[in-house]
């Protein structure tokens, strides 16, 4: 038999009662979708489209109306379903009398872990993210990014084989974003499985290799991101110092092809890359000080 | 940026349906939450009960003193410890339900009914606690006047006495009795713990559980006097009808006769709590708090997040 999908669903629907109403919220309507291990899954759509509920259904924190949801085979039911999971919710707050070390600690503790093997664990992730400087700080004085932060340390406690993470940029700086971004694909390359939810398309399209899109809890497309970006009767071709007389013969060899040259312009840099490059790309919720760590940010 | 690594795995991390360390982690997370929210300055008002009742009543004799010192002592632990179960009991849920930390610690491998017993574990160790505390506070302030007595004693009788009045002043002053009355104060404020956590894993707001669970209380006091009312003091040839009886019989099934636990009283007058009553209580009560419990796993598991 084959591995079975990192995740299933299956003829999801959730219908939410609306207190002393009639009417009912349809948050998700008949979506069916399989995430396959490896894989970083962009689930997109627009606020109140249903992502977030998709998600919690999987986690078993909500029941669906009708339908089923399986992680690595096993129904999100049980609760041994979870065993290989790290999730990171939309907006997540932590106990706010706890330190962001004694945060990694309990949830630690509730995966199973404990002693010298917890405490090394934590203090690797809490590097991992850029929290060490505020590790003994409580929670409750975080600021936004690095709730974020510790949410993503928090759903890698127990080195989860797939995670679930709720806009796990939101309200975070482009530097951290773009750190949160490497540290997915440095998860893709270890082989962890990634099911992400976001509306940021242009962050989703840098790192997932799959997409669905969700629109009133329908699932309206779905599939590799190549097939859905790419503009199949079109290529593009980057040159460095062509001369103008090269570019004018290109244009003339196309044209005796039958092709046409649509566009020919000098490359831009995004406007991430250049608000990285000139603060540096250091976040100021990672550490005070700019650090080595950060130096692979600078690289254009 | 550095890199994550795998953790080691030689040691393999395997799921078990029910696991004391996971317990253990929120009931101590749950006590850690409610210790540093400060309650513990309650003490400083019980230690001033305790003391003052002790000083004011010099005047009366050994007797009355002690007598003042206990009533004073095991009514205002009653009270303190009623009130943080409740208080403490009711915000929990809710708490972690506004803050979204229930979505996490769910999302980890921890069954529902396990994080429900470790936030009771929590209440309960921090009743302990508590309890432990007012015990010691109590305790010492009863040795101090115990002391003060004694040297009065001892300067006033003629030696032939002496023994017999040492002895009457130790009758009256630790009692085998006082720690069983502690114990039914713990065990007390255990049902109502769990009383509230089962209102407030349906209840939509904190006020509304306490609310709910005072109401709840009180019923329980006064319910046997009710029923006996209702079922005795009525004019003969005028039956209570079965339907009231069925609703008496449900309430009596549903609410603890806190009556029972009047047995406090007993050992704060002076009198012995006998052993096999004691132990009659106890099961009682634990029942009930078992039973509270399971009910409130029971709505809990249907709980959407
Ligand atoms: N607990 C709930 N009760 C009622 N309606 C809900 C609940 N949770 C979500 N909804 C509704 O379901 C729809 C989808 O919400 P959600 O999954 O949070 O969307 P998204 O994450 O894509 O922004 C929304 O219309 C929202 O109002
Ligand atoms: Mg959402």
């Amino acid at each position: 038999m084959a591995d079975p999908a990192a995740i299933a669903i299956r003829n999801l629907t959730k219908i939410f009662p609306v207190p002393f109403r009639k009417e009912k919220v349809t948050a998700v309507e008949d979506l069916s979708l399989e995430v396959q291990p490896g894989q970083i899954y962009g689930l997109l759509g627009p606020n109140g489209s249903g992502k977030s509920t998709t998600m919690k259904v999987v986690l078993g924190l909500v029941s669906p109306t009708s339908g089923s949801t399986e992680i690595f085979g096993r129904s999100s039911l049980h609760v041994e379903s979870r065993e290989a999971v790290g999730f990171l919710p939309e907006n997540p707050y932590f106990y706010k009398f706890l330190t962001g070390s004694e945060t990694l600690h309990f949830f630690g503790r509730l995966c199973g872990l404990s002693g010298p093997r917890l405490a090394a664990r934590s203090r690797e992730l809490l590097a991992l993210v850029g929290l060490e400087t505020a590790a003994n700080r409580r929670v409750g004085s975080y600021s936004k990014g690095m709730l974020q932060r510790i949410g993503l340390a928090q759903a890698l406690i127990q080195d989860p084989r797939l995670l679930v993470l709720d806009e796990p940029t939101a309200g975070v700086d482009p530097a951290g974003s773009r750190e949160i971004r490497d540290l997915l694909l440095q998860f893709k390359q270890r082989g962890i499985t990634v099911l992400l939810c976001s509306h940021l398309l242009g962050q989703v399209q840098e790192v997932c290799d799959r997409i669905g899109i969700l629109h009133q809890g329908r699932l309206v497309s779905e599939g590799p991101l190549e097939s859905l970006v790419s503009v199949e009767d079109q290529t593009e071709c980057l040159l460095r110092n062509a001369s103008p007389e090269l570019l004018r013969s290109i244009q003339a060899q196309a044209a005796a092809a039958g092709a046409e040259v649509i566009q020919i312009r000098k490359p831009q840099t995004t406007l991430e890359r250049h608000f990285l490059k000139v603060t540096h790309g250091v976040s100021r919720d990672a550490s005070t000080q700019p650090s080595p760590q950060h130096a692979d940010v600078h690289a254009p | 940026m550095p890199t994550s690594t795998p953790l080691d795995p030689s040691v393999p991390v395997r799921h078990r349906w029910f696991s004391p360390a996971r317990l253990l982690a929120i009931a101590s997370n749950t006590l850690l939450e409610l210790v540093r929210q400060k309650v513990f300055y309650f003490l400083l008002l019980f230690a001033l009960l305790s003391i003052g009742s002790s000083l004011l009543v010099v005047q009366f004799t050994f007797q009355q003193q002690f007598q003042v010192l206990k009533d004073v002592s095991l009514g205002a632990m009653s009270i303190f410890s009623w009130l943080l179960a409740v208080l403490a009991t009711a915000q929990l849920l809710p708490r972690d339900l506004e803050d979204r930390t229930l979505y996490t610690i769910l999302a980890k491998p921890v069954p529902r009914f396990e994080y429900l017993l470790g936030k009771l574990g929590g209440v309960l160790l921090l009743l302990a606690l508590s309890l432990a505390l007012m015990s010691a506070l109590f305790a010492g302030v009863l040795a101090w006047r115990e002391q003060t007595q004694l040297a009065l004693i001892q300067a006033a009788t003629p030696p032939e006495d002496l023994e017999a009045a040492v002895q009457a002043l130790r009758a009256s002053t630790f009692t085998p009795s006082l720690g069983l009355a502690i114990l039914t104060i713990f065990l007390r404020a255990a049902i109502c713990a769990s009383l509230t956590l089962l209102i407030s894993s349906f209840a939509t707001s904190s006020i509304f559980t306490v609310i709910v669970s005072v109401i709840a209380y009180i019923i329980g006091h006064i319910q046997p006097v009710a029923r006996d009312y209702w079922l005795h003091s009525l004019p003969a040839g005028q039956g209570v009808s079965p339907l009231v009886q069925v609703f008496l019989g449900f309430v009596a099934l549903f609410f603890p006769d806190f009556q029972l636990f009047n047995l406090v009283d007993e050992a704060a007058a002076g009198n012995t709590i006998p052993f096999p009553l004691f132990a009659q209580t106890s099961a009682l009560g634990l029942g009930y708090a078992m039973v509270y419990t399971f009910l409130a796993y029971l709505f809990f598991s249907q709980k959407e997040l």
